[in-house]
């Protein structure tokens, strides 16, 4: 146990730094950007009526002073931790004064809900196939599928979707192409509202699923195929033990671990895959919010973005090295 | 077998699942529980909200603005239209009649109309306006306190219905920040915001409306908002004209440009913003209902803006005009116009719009001077106008497009503008090496021997046309042997265009009234007062960078006289004259717009035939079609 | 090296296919040199024509010849990504075998920078990058930067190999006789990971390839120079799905998916190839 301590918080220590490096990179990039915020917010709010040129310059003043921009830089990298230690990114400065963290906050189910579902349902059908393939190598069905979900494996995401939305909602237009949700529905807990986000949600997740799929299909049948060659695969079925048992309690058992640690780096990057799924559909989320900050130079709120997606992963791997030792004793510790 | 009955059973239950969630899909675009014919459903430009339940417009970060709040919610005192206008280009709205200014043009007096009521049932009054603008002198930061803070001494309301502004210093056009073209300072609720301790960080959710429709419902994420008709609407300034026919009105972000075309053919998008030509000649072919601006080519809706090649003339290699004008004559316009709009384009050799009514103020008039305009290229003198230009782009068009070209000459000014400069690589090589460029090879150096380098920015996916139109000057030039490439700005565009961070940007600086001939819209904006140095941000809208002697004189003088005054169309002749001898931007076309309105449900949206407000749907002027469309049935 | 290649051409359909189709799109690339077209120039043929004997892909919105074109694009493509592939090949390997070999501090060190390149969200970070980079964003710097952010899963592959290879008797021998840290490793370690790194690169090609359609159909690449991805990026401009020009987006889709199923395939036969179980299966020696 005392071994395991160790292990514990020396995997701690380096999570740490792994997170300090990783907002501090994301910091200096940020910053970098040529996208002054209050220019942006100036030249968005002139663009169309008429504004005397010699007002602008006052203008600038106030936002600078408004946005909390006036310090030198060193307070300000000193001001963004003190906020990022209680989880506060400060106001957002392409919506001023509306706080990034509410504006993260209103976004974040929508993806969670996509992604996170989407990466379950291939990670739990990918997986039964590609251990059901790994198994019964002579079965047709299962081959025709390994051909199938390794001519849609790599495809690059951006592709598979657009054909989708052309597929779906061109050609033969039976599926809402862009939204969450249908209009003046109300929000809530009822059948008619979770109906709509349903419907709304099968295109984005069936180009997921697509795409997604086959990694863990190849995956999986590669595991397994290499486990049931093992002895003790072989003795179970001299023994007579029912292949179906044999599959679940000697084969899976095994080979999911490596998949648990690779669906906890997936659900990880959901915040960072979201961005094409959001742009090609339409979807409310994460994504969009990152590439608007991004366009109006607003660093707080593009920070925030990062750094939620920083920790995103690095909890997910952190959370699976620690419970790999106990769930796998072949691994040692040290 | 046991398992392949499995897999069957599970195959039935996803089909299953699948065709249950796609089923009554046709109805998914629209919004539930609102009749369809009661609804009119526009799209709005600025896409996805990222800030949705905020509707504070005058805070300077208002987030939206064309989501329906300023063409359904906000009023001001006046309206003037790019087109012909309801009633005339000018309406008063708020204000009982035109500003009345005294001798020079330091005071400012206006009438206000009574009857008009918020939509919580308090009455506007003349200390809604002066609260407005104190509000803004008071509290910096705001979107128009710096404008209204230089400008406005003490504003003051003696009774009800008179407001009188004092103002710093002469200004002939003060009311035009009243004045809405696209939006202008509009009216708050004092009884609301005089409770609000900073007006910077009020939401205004949900806001009171001073025009005819109230806010119903809107997507918390930002995609759509819905609008309901007051029932009051008889006490709002657009009942002159009638009941607005729509009771409800839905502004949504229906994606790029593809989708609102898929939207508008399943009836669930009536007003387009805009689109690419290819998916408005796609909506002319296979969905008979949608109309356009224009009957047949070129479609779209003429903005009163002017699409140009505009040169950072702060850059050594662009301060010779002979450089400028060897660029200017290396642009086939006819490649441009095709490249861009396929054609459908009204192109303009001045860098005034060929819209509204510019076109009879001044494009027409002044056909005999560019005719008879001459440059010399040290060589020789060429008159490089080609008065057939637009002729030759409908004439070629013809073939492809039959009788959607038309062919009556006045017909064709009025689709495809004018004339335009003749491409003269000869002259042009005779201009460069005049100002001390040279070819060496197939490649054309600077002065001081470096290679001639421009970087063409343009903004990308977020304005197809000028991305195009600039890449193809970029190979215009390219292939006469200088080094031009496209560069895409995207999101950087605003940073770098008010940096000066190009060599030539396809934007427009130079922007008007459109129903009006008066230019100081855009042209005060230009006195050499207020050009920043290299390296330094520049405020709106001189992206050129340029200032010359000549030019602030006229535009001292415009300060001087009023409004309607003729003498302004004299004016505005010399800054074109000015211009086209200077060419510190090639004026390229008017920004055509492609909003087209589908007619299942509603009918009489403003066309070149009956031009009566500017259909583009987030202009605050777009309100008048509410008052003027028909239900179909 | 040729025996190997017999056997796999002769056992390994996957192999055959992934050759195969590799192979078209390895020609079309290299037609683009006998292109009589320049790749930038715009209206140099008739617009909008469908596919027919005189263009054999169509011609696109933009006057152009889409079969050219493409020739063009898929070469760029592909130079991008055995640029990104070779590039980060040379980074993950020279991280993997020295913190493989040298264990200790200097292992804890480099694999926490490689953590952090894996926890940082790829995309975010290269959107950023281009809006800082702006003009001078070509295509050879996008190539550093991805093969730079993309290094990462494969230094920790390598590195677990390196760690089995440093208790090998011969890596004691070596070091015995005297030979230096990077002599070991180019000498004695790299041939035992070679077949690794012959098909991560493969996969690591269609990663980096990818990324670069996605970036350059959102508008984030340069987009003078014709890709795989800038064609979508026009075709998108000028709304060829509604507009009925399929073949516009069809051609240059299909094309760059026959190029990511060959080079999967490949990287997996050369899995197989490596692991010998699956040899011997392969074979038909192993009975269900």
């Amino acid at each position: 146990m005392r071994v395991y301590a160790r292990y514990a918080a020396g995997r701690f220590l380096q999570f740490l730094l792994v997170v300090f490096i990783g907002i501090n990179l994301a910091y200096v990039i940020t910053h970098a950007t040529p996208i002054d915020p209050v220019e942006h917010t100036v030249s968005v709010a002139t663009a169309f009526g008429q504004t005397a040129p010699d007002a602008i310059e006052s203008m600038r003043q106030s936002l600078r002073e408004l946005y909390g921009l006036t310090g030198s830089p060193i307070e300000q990298y000193v001001n963004f931790w003190r906020r990022v230690i209680v989880a506060d990114f400060g106001p957002s400065l392409s919506a001023f004064p509306t706080p990034v963290s509410s504006l993260i906050g209103r976004a974040t189910p929508w993806t969670v809900g996509l992604l996170g579902v989407a990466t379950l349902i291939t990670w739990v059908i990918g997986n039964s196939l590609g251990g059901l393939a790994g198994y019964y190598r002579r079965s047709r069905t299962l081959k025709a599928f390994g051909i199938l979900a390794m001519a849609l494996h790599p495809m690059p995401y951006y592709i598979a979707a657009i054909v989708l939305l052309i597929v779906f909602g061109f050609v033969w237009p039976i599926l809402p192409i862009s939204g969450g949700s249908q209009m003046n529905v109300p929000r809530g807990w009822s059948a008619d509202y979770m109906l709509s986000v349903a419907r709304h949600s099968v295109l984005p997740m069936l180009s997921l699923i697509l795409v997604g799929l086959g990694g863990w299909f190849v995956g999986m049948r590669s595991l397994v195929s290499n486990i049931v060659t093992e002895d003790y695969v072989t003795y179970a079925e001299l023994a007579g033990v029912n292949k179906t048992r044999i599959l679940t309690t000697y084969v899976m058992r095994n080979a999911i671990v490596p998949q648990v640690t690779g669906l906890a780096i997936s659900l990880g990057h959901i915040f960072s895959g979201a961005l094409i799924t959001e742009r090609v559909f339409g979807y409310p989320g994460i994504g969009s919010l990152l590439v608007d900050g991004v366009h109006a130079g607003d660093y707080s709120l593009v920070l925030g973005v990062t750094t939620i997606s920083i920790l995103g992963v690095s909890i997910a791997v952190l959370v699976i090295d620690l419970i790999y030792p106990l769930l796998d004793p072949r691994v040692t510790v040290g | 077998m046991k398992s392949a009955a499995r897999w069957l059973a599970a195959g039935v239950l996803a089909g299953s699942t699948f065709w249950g969630l796609t089923q009554p899909a046709e109805a998914q675009g629209i919004p539930r529980d609102i009749p369809r014919k009661e609804l009119l459903i526009l799209e709005n430009p600025e896409g996805t909200v990222k800030n949705a339940a905020w509707f504070n417009i005058w805070a300077i970060n208002a987030n939206s603005q064309s989501n329906g709040l300023q063409q359904a919610a906000l009023d001001t005192l006046w309206y003037i239209d790019p087109d012909s206008g309801i009633d005339g280009v000018w309406d008063n709205s708020l204000a009982a009649a035109k500003p009345i200014y005294n001798a020079n043009f330091t005071e400012m007096r206006v009438k206000l109309r009574r009857g008009i009521f918020w939509s919580d049932g308090v009455e506007f009054t003349s200390a809604d306006v002066k609260f407005t603008v104190d509000m803004m002198v008071k509290t910096p930061g705001m979107r128009w306190s710096a404008v209204l803070a230089n400008a406005v001494e003490t504003v003051e309301a003696p009774d009800a219905e008179t407001v009188i502004f004092k103002l710093k210093r002469p200004n002939s056009r003060f009311h035009s920040l009243f004045t809405v073209r696209w939006n202008a300072v509009w009216i708050a609720p004092k009884h609301v915001f005089e409770k609000v301790e900073d007006p910077n960080k009020f939401a205004f959710d949900k806001p009171i409306s001073l025009s005819s429709y109230v806010l119903h419902s809107h997507d918390p994420d930002g995609k759509w908002y819905i609008w309901q008709r007051r029932e009051d609407w008889q006490r709002t300034s657009l009942a002159r004209f009638g009941q607005p026919a729509p009771r409800y009105l839905a502004y949504v972000d229906p994606g790029p440009p593809d989708k609102r075309v898929i939207a508008q053919m399943n009836k669930e998008l009536d007003v387009v913003h805009d689109i690419a030509p290819e998916g408005m000649f796609t909506l002319a072919r296979q969905n008979p209902t949608s109309k356009a601006w224009f009957k047949g080519f070129p479609f779209g809706h003429p903005d009163p803006t002017l699409p140009a090649a505009i040169f950072n003339t702060q850059l050594d290699m662009f301060k010779n005009k002979d450089v400028r004008w060897a660029l200017a004559l290396l642009i086939d316009i006819k490649a441009v116009s095709m490249a861009s709009y396929r054609g459908a384009a009204t192109i303009s050799p001045i860098a005034v719009p060929p819209t509204g009514r510019h076109p009879e103020f001044y494009h027409g008039p002044m056909q005999d001077w560019l005719a008879e305009f001459e440059i010399d290229t040290g060589k020789r003198k060429i008159k490089p106008y080609d008065r057939t230009m637009a002729r030759q782009i409908a004439d070629s068009l013809r073939p492809s497009m039959g009788n959607q070209i038309p062919s009556d000459p006045a017909d064709v000014a009025k689709a495809f503008g004018t004339g335009w400069w003749k491409p003269d690589p000869q002259a042009a090589t005779e201009l460069l090496e005049r100002a001390g460029f040279r070819k060496q090879g197939n490649q054309w150096l600077k002065p001081d021997g470096t290679p001639f380098v421009i970087r063409v920015v343009v903004e990308g996916d977020a304005r197809p046309i000028m991305t195009r139109a600039g890449s193809m000057i970029a190979q215009n030039w390219r292939q006469f042997g200088i080094d031009a490439r496209v560069d895409v700005a995207a999101g950087t565009l605003l940073t770098r265009r008010a940096a000066g961070d190009f060599d030539v940007i396809l934007s427009w600086s130079v922007e008007t009234w459109g129903g009006h001939q008066d230019l100081s819209f855009f042209m005060d904006s230009w006195h050499s007062a207020f050009v920043a140095p290299p390296g330094q941000s520049q405020p709106l809208r001189n992206w050129q960078r340029w200032s010359h002697p000549d030019l602030d004189k006229i535009i001292e003088q415009i300060r001087t006289i009023d409004f309607d005054d003729p003498k302004g169309i004299e004016l505005g002749k010399e800054f074109i004259k000015l211009t086209t001898r200077e060419m510190p931007l090639i004026p390229l076309m008017a920004y055509n717009v492609f909003t087209v309105a589908d007619e299942t449900y509603w009918t009489g949206f403003p066309s070149a035939d009956n031009p009566y407000a500017n259909p583009v749907t987030n202009w605050g002027n777009s309100r008048y079609m509410f008052v003027k469309i028909k239900p179909k049935q | 090296m040729f025996v190997v290649l017999r056997d796999l051409l002769r056992y390994n359909g996957e192999f055959l296919a992934g050759i195969l189709l590799t192979g078209i799109v390895v020609v079309m690339a290299l037609l683009s040199f006998f292109s009589p077209y320049p790749p930038m120039d715009q209206f140099v043929a008739p617009m909008d024509v469908p596919p027919s004997a005189a263009h054999w892909f169509g011609t696109t919105s933009r006057g152009q010849d889409l079969f050219w074109l493409l020739t063009y694009s898929i070469r760029n493509t592909l130079a991008f990504g055995l640029l990104v592939a070779i590039l980060s090949r040379i980074l993950s390997l020279s991280i993997g075998l020295l913190a493989g070999y040298r264990g200790g501090w200097v292992d804890r060190v480099l694999m926490s920078i490689n953590d952090t390149f894996i926890v940082i969200p790829l995309f975010p970070i290269l959107v950023l990058f281009y809006f800082v980079m702006r003009d001078n964003m070509s295509w050879v710097m996008l190539a550093v930067l991805t093969a730079s952010l993309g290094w990462s899963y494969d230094a920790r592959l390598i590195r677990s190999v390196a760690l089995s290879l440093r208790h090998r008797e011969f890596t004691q021998t070596a070091v015995f006789s005297g030979m230096r840290t990077h002599e070991i490793l180019s000498k004695e370690h790299l041939p035992f990971v070679l077949p690794i790194v012959f098909s991560t690169s493969l996969n690591n090609m269609n990663w980096s390839i990818g990324l670069e359609v996605t970036l350059a159909v959102l508008g984030f690449t340069d987009i003078n120079r014709p890709s795989v991805g800038g064609m979508i990026y026009w075709a998108n401009q000028h709304s060829a799905v509604v507009a009925g020009i399929w073949w516009w987006i069809a051609f240059p889709v299909g094309l760059v998916v026959m190029l990511f199923i060959g080079l999967y395939l490949l990287a997996v036969s050369m899995n197989e190839y490596i692991d010998p179980r699956s040899r011997l299966e392969r074979g038909g020696g192993r009975k269900e």
